[in-house]
């Protein structure tokens, strides 16, 4: 080898690295299937599924992987809030996680609720975690390895961090925003359409309701799934950071995005806050708290009225 | 169908209905399996197979509850539900391997993911004695007029009806029931109680308890059953093969059921439309309470044409069937208005009762006994209480018809 060519490939190495690591910067919260496979040995590599379907983890997951149950694990289940600070700890370390491992999060349905668990990490200060881009369903979809026996783990020694509220929106804020002249906040709506306008106050056959139909005024509205492709992966940067500045959300303010409990709206969060790295909030009482909220401004298009005729 | 000296016309035609057809009802059933495994519909297609499955198996043994425990009472025939005990401590044993991998710590206070363990209250006793009542009334449970529809027995196309007028009963009281005496209600799982040792003990030793009671009473058949030696082909196809064969395969069937799709169950797909059609109609409850969070033949309003179960129920029909018409068991059944009447009103005694009890003598008897939950035994036991004493009532007051 001459040092001619010695030297030309230490500068393509050297601009590619710097290349590669502007690109992670961007996407560097998803990892592909082809990098958790090659990565599933790793001691420091621990994979979480959280799916909203119960039963499915059991009947097959990504070897190695434990299940967080959304329904019971991260949540308090007595007040509607998140899992507390203690009992979070306790979970992660039971899962053998400690400060230098990286946390890889899945689960079905696009990753909705896996991206809501993200978001729970990150109040919690949890750094190194990232999401399986395209989740189960692509994991499966390509015929890669699923496993049934589960998992044990020495216990892990992670210190969670007191819970950061500024990745959190409250009802107060909320309101404050929808009743400004110069709201702080840019409101993201990720529900349907029709949930948006009012025409319907939820999907069929849900139980969590409001007897208010409509939105947050000045809120726009971008479906959850417009952030994804086909086979459920995330649309790349570009692609995303168009699609939110045609609904006038370009990341020069706050955003706040909300949902109808507030788990598909972590998607939307990690999409604008984790790849394109807006500043952005979830607002998880979304509407089933703020539709009930008495004496709040609602805009509703289509003017359903609930209950009697 | 016979196989004695026909005319030609007649065995053609009778080879056509005994092997032809079985073959394309099955190859047919395959074929679906195929095509929908290749759709990334995995869950489908297993459900048809275990569905075809059990419903050969069921034809073949005569897994039918309400015969075996009527030859029991009525000859002390106990093979029958020796067969079903055989069924129970296969599945026991199955269901136990597998939870050790669904819930590791038994003791943590998590019931395993789908599992049939309900609610253990006087108004499952109430269902389950109502159950067996209108299994008596109606000449079969659930899942035997299922395979006899598949043997032309069109008598149970009534008791099929009845069940979803029942079901739909069911969801009318459902409400009421339920802050009554459900919602209170322990959910009992032994593993919980016992680690999964104790639970197998239990549940095996209670098993062969009743084994050794059953052979007891057993008053071995008249010795006219051991005719000349009979070929493999009659043997497999022809003959009813012992409900212990029966029994021992569907409790690997169960097992099987349970870790790659869910328990075995027949009467979730029969609410549903029940559920639908009273949920179309406005006749049922907007909501009801706390169904949905009970592990068991839970029943949501359609929204796929075809559900798991629904296609398990389908694909036991046919292969049932296919079964009968090989063994030359098919016959269309000529009915009669009392046997109607009757078979209609067990039906909807049996909706009701599998509705109220989250499942029938499949989902909740077999599916909730080998997975350990009292809410099973508890289901057993009233239900043939309810049999006993109305099959004793009917037989004193109306003489034995069939």
């Amino acid at each position: 080898m001459t040092v001619a060519t010695t030297l030309r490939r230490v500068v393509a190495v050297t601009a590619l690295t710097l290349f590669a690591g502007l690109a992670q910067a961007s996407t560097g919260a998803l990892v592909s299937s082809d990098w958790l496979a090659k990565n599933l040995e790793r001691d420091d590599v621990r994979v979480i599924e959280v799916s909203v379907n119960p039963g499915q983890f059991e009947r097959g997951h990504i070897p190695g992987a434990v299940n967080f149950r959304w329904h019971t694990d991260l949540v308090d289940t007595v007040s509607r809030d998140i899992i507390a600070r203690d009992d979070f700890e306790t979970l992660l370390r039971d899962a053998g996680i400690s400060e230098d491992t990286e946390v890889i999060l899945y689960g079905d349905t696009n990753n909705w609720f896996a991206a809501w668990g993200a978001w729970i990490f990150d109040i919690y200060g949890v750094e190194n975690v990232r999401l399986l881009d395209g989740g189960r369903n692509k994991w499966e979809a390509e015929g890669r390895d699923l496993g049934i026996r589960p998992a044990s783990y020495a216990q892990g020694d992670i210190t969670v961090a007191e819970a950061d509220n500024s990745i959190r929106a409250f009802l107060p804020e909320v309101v404050d925003v929808a009743r400004s002249e110069a709201p702080a906040a840019q409101l993201v709506d990720i529900r349907s359409a029709a949930e948006y306008e009012g025409r319907i106050i939820a999907p069929d056959g849900v139980n969590e309701l409001s007897v208010r139909a409509g939105h947050i005024p000045g809120a726009v509205n971008v479906g959850w799934g417009n952030a994804v492709n086909d086979d459920g992966t995330f649309r790349s940067a570009d692609e995303l950071r168009a699609l939110y500045a045609e609904a006038g959300v370009d990341g020069s303010q706050p955003v706040i995005t909300y949902c109808r409990i507030g788990e598909r709206s972590s998607h939307t969060w990690f999409a604008l806050s984790k790849i394109l790295g807006y500043d952005v909030k979830n607002y998880d009482g979304s509407w089933t708290e703020y539709g009930n909220s008495v004496g709040v401004p609602v805009t509703n298009l289509a003017g359903t009225v609930w209950g009697g005729q | 169908m016979q196989n004695t000296v026909t005319p030609a016309p007649a065995m053609r035609r009778g080879f056509a209905l005994s092997a032809v057809l079985p073959a394309l009802i099955i190859t047919g059933l395959i074929t679906g399996a195929w095509q929908l495994s290749g759709n990334n519909q995995t869950s489908l297609a297993l459900s048809l197979l275990l569905g075809g499955t059990f419903g050969v198996l069921l034809q073949r043994s005569r897994f039918c509850f309400f015969c075996v425990t009527r030859d029991f009472i009525d000859d002390r025939d106990a093979r029958g539900l020796l067969g079903i005990i055989a069924a129970l401590a296969v599945g026991t044993l199955g269901y136990h391997l597998i939870f050790g991998l669904f819930v590791p710590d038994p003791a943590g206070g998590r019931l395993p993911p789908d599992a049939h363990i309900g609610p253990v209250s006087w108004v499952l006793a109430l269902a389950a004695f109502t159950f067996g009542v209108g299994m008596t009334l109606s000449g079969s449970c659930i899942s035997a007029h299922l395979y006899r529809l598949g043997e032309g027995a069109t008598g149970s196309i009534a008791a099929l009806v009845g069940v979803l007028i029942g079901f739909s009963l069911g969801f009318a009281t459902w409400n009421t029931l339920y802050l009554a005496g459900i919602d209170q209600a322990p959910v009992i799982w032994l593993p919980g109680l016992t680690g999964y040792g104790g639970s197998l003990l239990i549940q095996l030793g209670g098993l062969g308890l009743l084994a050794v009671w059953l052979m007891r009473w057993h008053r071995p058949a008249t010795p006219a059953d051991t005719a000349a030696p009979v070929g493999f082909r009659e043997r497999l196809l022809g003959q009813r093969w012992p409900t212990y064969v029966g029994g021992l395969l569907i409790g690997a069937l169960a097992v099987m059921a349970y870790l790659r799709v869910a328990p075995l169950g027949v009467t979730a797909e029969l609410g549903s439309l029940a559920r639908t059609a009273g949920s179309g109609l406005g006749l049922l409850p907007e909501r009801l309470q706390g169904l949905d969070g009970f592990s068991g033949c839970a029943t949501a309003v359609k929204n796929a044409l075809l559900s798991e179960n629904g296609a398990f129920i389908l694909a036991l029909v046919l292969a049932s069937l296919a079964s009968a018409l090989a063994a030359g068991h098919f016959r269309l059944q000529r009915i009669t208005l009392v046997s109607t009447l009757s078979k209609l009103t067990g039906g909807v005694l049996m909706g009701w009762g599998a509705m109220t009890a989250l499942g029938c003598t499949v989902g909740t008897l077999l599916s909730g006994i080998m997975a350990a939950a009292v809410s099973g035994w508890v289901f057993a036991f009233f239900c043939l209480l309810g049999l006993w004493v109305s099959l004793f009532l009917a037989q004193t007051f109306a003489p034995r018809t069939e």
